[in-house]
């Protein structure tokens, strides 16, 4: 599976703002991801299995807000009460789960298509979130991940990192472009680096 | 700007959130003989009240659930959230 890229007609390759007279590694990277697993699973209400008896690619469904079960191939994000969001680089995880989470129990969809990915990354990247979203993101640390909105745009903010800082942002493939837009906007004052 | 604490996510702005109407109101019950006025009350009619005030908001971009908040109208004040299903009491 190859996806086209969400933002390829945005995305250029280059330094871009207040670059000049700075060591490059001190400079914001941006990068699209893409080719990606992304599977969205809801376990009903009216379910009454324990979701404490599954688990994917050997990661627990964790039940806490910020909450993330990650290896280096998958992340499950918590995005709300029995809601998580799967991403991982292992595309054959799929069959998987659509074995494991019965129509009866679980919503499962494939939004693998369905989203734009940015990474940043730097020691300024939270400063560069600041400016768009309400979120306190001092008490953002490494593995945690959050639903918030970014200058309006819906967005899930995954910390991967903290040292040095990486994060990968994720909404709506139809805001990519419009996301990629306010947050190199945002990187500007710091410069960045497009790879 | 508001804070209001999510009962399932924490502390967040009311950026976040969707204001969702009186959370007092409750629907007719069903199969049963519904009066033009009773059903007028809870269409249509509302208080709006000046003071504290329940009422339900939607977590819209965080965990998209449907929450109950104790606010003062006037003040703005947040008392108390709870989760949709929780007792008001």
């Amino acid at each position: 599976m190859t996806s086209i890229s969400a933002l390829k007609n945005v995305h250029l390759k280059g330094k871009f703002g207040d670059y000049e007279d700075k060591n490059e590694k001190d400079l914001i990277k941006i990068k699209e991801i893409k080719n990606l697993l992304i599977v969205q699973i809801v376990q009903y209400k009216k379910s009454t299995l324990s979701i404490d008896n599954f688990n994917l690619d050997g990661l627990n469904f964790k039940n806490d807000s910020l909450s993330v079960s990650n290896n280096e191939n998958t992340r499950i994000l918590w995005n709300g009460p029995k809601n998580w969001l799967l991403i991982s680089n292992k595309i054959e995880l799929i069959k998987e789960i659509k074995e494991n989470f019965d129509h009866m129990n679980f919503a499962v969809t494939d939004l693998s298509h369905s989203k734009a990915i940015i990474e940043i990354e730097g020691d300024k990247a939270k400063e560069v979130l600041k400016k768009g979203c309400p979120f306190n993101f001092n008490e953002l640390n490494k593995n945690n991940c959050v639903n918030s909105i970014f200058n309006g745009i819906a967005v899930s903010i995954d910390m991967i990192n903290d040292n040095p800082c990486k994060i990968k942002i994720l909404t709506l493939r139809s805001f990519g472009e419009s996301l990629y837009h306010s947050i190199t906007d945002a990187c500007l004052e710091f410069g960045y680096i497009n790879n | 700007m508001l804070y209001i604490k999510c009962p399932h996510c924490g502390m967040r702005s009311q950026n976040e959130f969707s204001y969702g109407g009186d959370a007092t109101v409750k629907r007719p019950d069903l199969n049963k003989e519904v009066s033009d006025q009773d059903w007028d009350n809870f269409v249509y009619n509302r208080k709006s009240l000046r003071g504290k005030h329940l009422e339900l908001w939607q977590h819209l971009s965080g965990c998209r659930q449907w929450i109950k908040v104790e606010r003062d109208t006037a003040t703005h004040e947040i008392f108390r959230t709870l989760k949709a299903n929780e007792d008001n009491s």
